[in-house]
């Protein structure tokens, strides 16, 4: 195991890699940027060093700085937690340059797997169904027309690099994908450096459905389960679950061991996330794969017991994982819901300021990932992620209702939250009836949503 | 700092001969008419002070401590650091020291007779071997380098004076922000560029 972790990182995330440092006995710097100077995981860290100002690009951006940093604190691994370098192949190689270990797939692993199209191809050779898409990136607008029409509208426009929903757009005619195009390009080059765009096939009625897995240097690979993503707003998750409703219990099983058996094949090492669309006929499409700790990841720690932040540490410091798919159990039903400093009645509009008053529900099967207190001033230059309130019961039902008087209980004053949003979700009939497909939200619009389940 | 007076419409379409008037300006109030404002503002019991000139207005106001120095129209407790210069500079509100210290515990009282060079990288700090305890430099004026990974980020003098106590050893990692070198006000010299860094 390491003797020292820098956490390059912010938020709950760095909070949460913490505690997992703290519970290896492992020591940890916290790496921050100046506008998280007074911010709980810096308050509570053993260590921490300021890397550079609020701009992230100057920042938790900066691989000179992260690197830097990790060198004259005596680190010898750095976690880059998620967002940010997590994904960044060039900074895991760096990262190993200077005799570090970077906390998540080695570099070679991460050039791999970099390309959505490229990983698409790599795992459907592995049996894996991928969904329809285009032949590789889209080099014009001729080529895009043509791939459309091939593939057949709707289609989604993807950039290939980055995640988060930026630069994404579905389009049904071919007339809207020229207008678009330019938009995404820009979006994409802005928000990853990169403007590689592509296709895939647009499912109306769709679910999102996703494997974790862990697989060690040995190539001993166990899945964690799946988790149920299908609540979005504009292709951002805010609200996930495990067992997905979408799929029965075999089929559940089906596809995630059809996900490890073929990330295994393919060398995937550390944890990572196998995303796939699920049609309304239950056929499942592997869409991409994520190679890092990811949002959701409490969903699954909360049903099998399993620490996957500790899990990720182990793996990256060589060991091997310890346990058989047949050790994996699954407990119960598992919620999160996403808070963020957003507003519901202003197009989700995102929030800064100061948390006057906070207070974090509590009891059975009930957790609060957050880094806020009483007194925090919600810095306005990074994600409206405040925290992840998690619940567990031993079925959907009674999750569900823990859910409620959990959110009933959740009080952050000064700023305004998208807890709204899930209150009104847990009334919505399509969810309750576990029929919630990607496009529950945006169908009907927020505000449309959170006034029918004020009716209720 | 001299700005541009919002209620003037004018100033939205400006043409080059305005804009070379503009910096015309500038350049004679901080050479000319900055020094002689604050040396009025010192001399009286005035709280704040504020001359207009064509399109332009000049506002001191005197901080709480007593010393007159022209600030910024903005709150002290805008943390928004980013429009703060790349290279290190006087810094108003003061970083609590790193280490054990628990951050929100400790804050370092301003010192008014002096300003600090601050580090604007993360990395090992190599002080100019010609930067020595008495050395005179002017603001801008490069006093070392931090070596963040083999790049090194300059470290500049932020106000005109003459250098003081060293606050890091040669070789010492830093962090970003962190106080390096105190340089010594020089009151006779400082009038033009005093302040400007924060």
């Amino acid at each position: 195991m390491f003797r020292k972790v820098l956490i390059a990182n912010r938020g709950e995330i760095a909070l949460r890699i913490l505690r997992a440092c703290r519970e290896l006995g492992v020591e940890s710097v916290v790496a921050y940027s100046e506008a998280d100077r007074e911010s709980l995981p810096v308050q509570l860290a053993d260590e921490a060093i300021c890397i550079g100002p609020s701009d992230a690009k100057r920042s938790y951006l900066s691989v000179p700085a992260v690197i830097s940093a990790a060198l004259v604190t005596g680190c010898d691994a750095i976690h880059p937690g998620y967002g940010f370098l997590s994904e960044d192949e060039g900074f895991a190689e760096v990262v190993a340059a200077h005799d570090l270990t970077f906390i998540g797939p080695p570099a070679a692993v991460l050039e791999r797997f970099a390309s959505k199209a490229g990983t698409r191809q790599l795992l459907a050779a592995q049996g894996l169904p991928t969904i329809p898409g285009s032949e590789g990136m889209l080099r014009d607008e001729m080529h895009a027309l043509s791939e459309a029409e091939r593939i057949g509208y709707p289609v989604l426009i993807k950039p290939s690099a980055g995640g988060g929903g930026k630069g994404m757009r579905m389009v049904r005619t071919p007339r809207e994908l020229e207008s678009v195009l330019r938009v995404c390009r820009s979006e994409a080059k802005a928000a990853f450096g990169d403007d590689s765009l592509y296709l895939e096939k647009w499912l109306d009625e769709n679910r999102h459905v996703e494997i974790q897995v862990a697989v060690d240097r040995y190539g001993h690979g166990v899945h964690l389960g799946e988790r149920d993503c299908s609540v979005q707003r504009r292709h951002q998750k805010i609200l996930e679950e495990a067992p997905t409703p979408a799929l029965s219990a075999e089929a559940r099983a089906d596809l995630a061991q059809l996900a490890i058996r073929a990330v295994v094949a393919a060398g995937y090492e550390n944890v990572g996330t196998l995303e796939f669309l699920v049609d309304s006929a239950g056929d499942a499409y592997f869409i991409e794969i994520n190679c890092r700790i990811q949002v959701e990841h409490p969903v699954t720690e909360m049903l099998t017991g399993l620490d996957l932040v500790t899990t990720q540490m182990r793996i990256a410091a060589g060991e091997p994982l310890g346990f058989s798919q047949a050790d994996v159990q699954f407990r119960g039903h598992a919620i999160e819901f996403r808070i963020n400093a957003e507003d519901p009645d202003h197009d989700f509009r995102p929030g800064a300021g100061i948390v006057e008053r906070y207070h974090a529900p509590g009891g059975p099967g009930v957790r609060m990932d957050s880094h806020l207190f009483p007194g925090y001033e919600v810095p306005p230059f990074y994600d409206s992620l405040l925290g992840k309130l998690i619940v567990w019961g031993p079925d959907r039902e009674t999750a569900i209702a823990r859910g409620k008087v959990a959110l009933e209980e959740l009080v952050i004053d000064g700023l305004v939250t998208n807890a709204s949003i899930h209150q009104a979700l847990l009334e919505n009939e399509t969810f309750l009836e576990g029929k919630m497909t990607t496009n529950l939200l945006d169908r009907v619009g927020s505000a449309a949503f959170l006034a029918a389940a004020a009716r209720v | 700092m001299p700005q541009p007076d919002p209620s003037d419409s004018r100033r939205a379409n400006r043409g080059p001969a305005e804009r070379a008037a503009d910096h015309a300006a500038i350049d004679r109030l901080s050479a000319e008419l900055l020094p002689a404002l604050i040396a009025k503002l010192g001399a009286t019991g005035l709280g704040e002070l504020e001359v207009r000139e064509g399109t332009w207005r000049v506002r001191l106001r005197r901080p709480n401590d007593g010393s007159a120095r022209p600030q910024r129209e903005r709150r002290s407790g805008d943390r928004s650091t980013d429009k703060a210069p790349d290279r290190g500079g006087e810094r108003s509100s003061e970083r609590a020291p790193r280490g054990t210290h628990h951050p929100l515990e400790t804050t370092t009282a301003r010192t008014e007779s002096r300003a600090v060079a601050t580090s604007p990288a993360v990395g090992t700090f190599q002080p100019r071997a010609e930067v020595a305890a008495g050395t005179k430099v002017r603001a801008g004026d490069r006093l070392g380098s931090v070596d963040m990974l083999g790049l090194p980020q300059e470290v500049v003098a932020p106000v005109d004076g003459s250098v003081g106590a060293g606050l890091v050893e040669a070789g010492e990692a830093v962090e970003y922000g962190q106080e390096l070198l105190v340089i010594e006000y020089d009151p006779t010299a400082t009038a033009s560029t005093n302040g400007t860094g924060s």
